[in-house]
């Protein structure tokens, strides 16, 4: 590779002011999940990313291959309170894979209930569930989004042994 | 928060990243809201007015308040009364980081600050940066990959503790989208404009439609999502 410079990490160089809400410690520890084993014979995305970007959630403990084969079913995440409300969800697997997820229970706002314009077509949740195993050279993502909401996806893939 | 900066031009200045995290440091003693001495907060005490604030206070205020009225009031600075420009200040940071980049001659490289994405250039082998969305849930795979030459990618999304994702109407949490990704040109208004949309809910799309140039992509809490009519042809296809 020709890089004149490569990848270099500043994680600590007064950088971390830019959204430091973003990093505050929460009251309540929400990553003590381990990252969620890519489902079988699929590569992990960020892994071939020369600059990939060191979340938390990948510096934890590999997960171990699951002794038991994930099995058939509707899986019901734990409820995780957040200062919103309380966020639960449940999974469908088929064939060793999360084939729907459906939101239990989600904090309410007045926004729920807004009209879905024209622009806005729902579409099937397989389409966001899908994986792609492209070369990624960068990953864009609220690094610290939704942790309440993956942790209780986690949950429930941890009681199928898919995580 | 990591900053990478992946640079593939053959030659460039050494000092370049330096010099570019040099400034993202000082960027931060500027407007930290966490420092009591910072010019941000005291503003936000009342104990200096904005305009004999520093220059780049200044402008980051201003263009604040131009987003502001662009957005129809769904992006602010001022959110129950209290200053936090960090919705807007991140994107600032990066942009002033790209130039410094240029300067020294970087042309082909990718800034990633704490998932939020410039690609300018090419990778070496003359493709496109292939720019990943991550999945809101399992946050080693991608729901979609943006094909990108000079392109910025920002995501904003719910249940992040921090003031950019309440409505600045209400004041409350928005929550019923998980995230907003904004793809565009320049890094400012993909970022603004993605807090924005996220802020605004469902609807938030719409706001992103009718911005020339721009592209957005929402995932709702129920693992659905949507995308504004023009999203498809910046991706690649589906694997």
């Amino acid at each position: 590779m020709k890089r004149a410079l490569g990848a270099v990490f500043a994680t600590t160089v007064g950088v971390v002011w830019l959204v430091t809400f973003r990093v505050t410690p929460h009251a309540r520890p929400v990553a003590a999940a381990p990252p969620p084993s890519p489902a079988p014979a699929t590569s992990e995305t960020p892994s071939s990313a020369p600059a990939a970007t060191p979340t938390p959630a990948a510096t934890a403990t590999p997960t171990p291959a699951p002794a038991n084969r994930p099995a058939n079913g509707s899986y019901t995440g734990a409820l995780v309170p957040t200062r919103f409300g309380d966020v639960q969800v449940r999974i469908v697997v088929t064939s060793g894979r999360i084939t729907d997820v459906v939101a239990v229970q989600m904090p309410n706002d007045r926004a729920r209930s807004a009209e879905i314009t024209q622009y806005v077509t729902p579409v099937l949740r397989s389409e966001v569930i899908r994986a792609q195993n492209a070369q990624i050279d960068v990953i864009s993502g609220a690094t610290f989004t939704s942790e309440a909401y993956a942790e209780s996806v986690n949950d429930a893939m941890r009681q199928d042994h898919l995580a | 928060m990591p900053v990478t900066v992946d640079v593939r031009d053959a030659r460039v200045d050494p000092a370049a990243l330096e010099e570019a995290f040099a400034d993202l440091g000082r960027m931060d003693a500027l407007f930290s809201t966490y420092r009591r001495d910072s010019d941000v907060s005291r503003i936000d005490r009342g104990e200096l007015r904005p305009e004999d604030a520093e220059p780049e206070v200044r402008a980051v205020l201003d263009l604040c308040e131009r987003y502001r009225r662009a957005t129809g009031g769904w992006f602010s600075a001022w959110i129950g009364g209290r200053l936090d420009p960090s919705g807007l200040v991140k994107s600032w940071a990066m942009d002033r980081a790209c130039a410094i980049l240029e300067r020294h001659g970087a042309r082909n490289y990718v800034l990633n600050a704490g998932g939020d994405v410039v690609a300018r250039g090419h990778r070496e082998d003359g493709e496109r940066w292939r720019v990943g969305i991550r999945h809101p849930v399992q946050r080693d795979r991608v729901v979609r990959v943006v094909l990108a030459t000079d392109v910025a990618v920002a995501t904003s999304g719910t249940y992040e503790k921090g003031t950019h994702v309440l409505d600045p109407h209400t004041g409350h949490a928005a929550t019923s989208v998980v995230s907003v990704t904004v793809v565009g040109p320049d890094i400012v208004e993909a970022d603004v404009h993605a807090t924005a949309a996220l802020a605004m809910g469902r609807s938030g799309l719409d706001l992103v439609e009718a911005l020339d140039g721009y592209e957005a992509y929402a995932i709702f809490p129920d693992l659905t999502a949507s995308w504004t009519s023009g999203f498809d042809a910046l991706c690649a296809a589906p694997a």
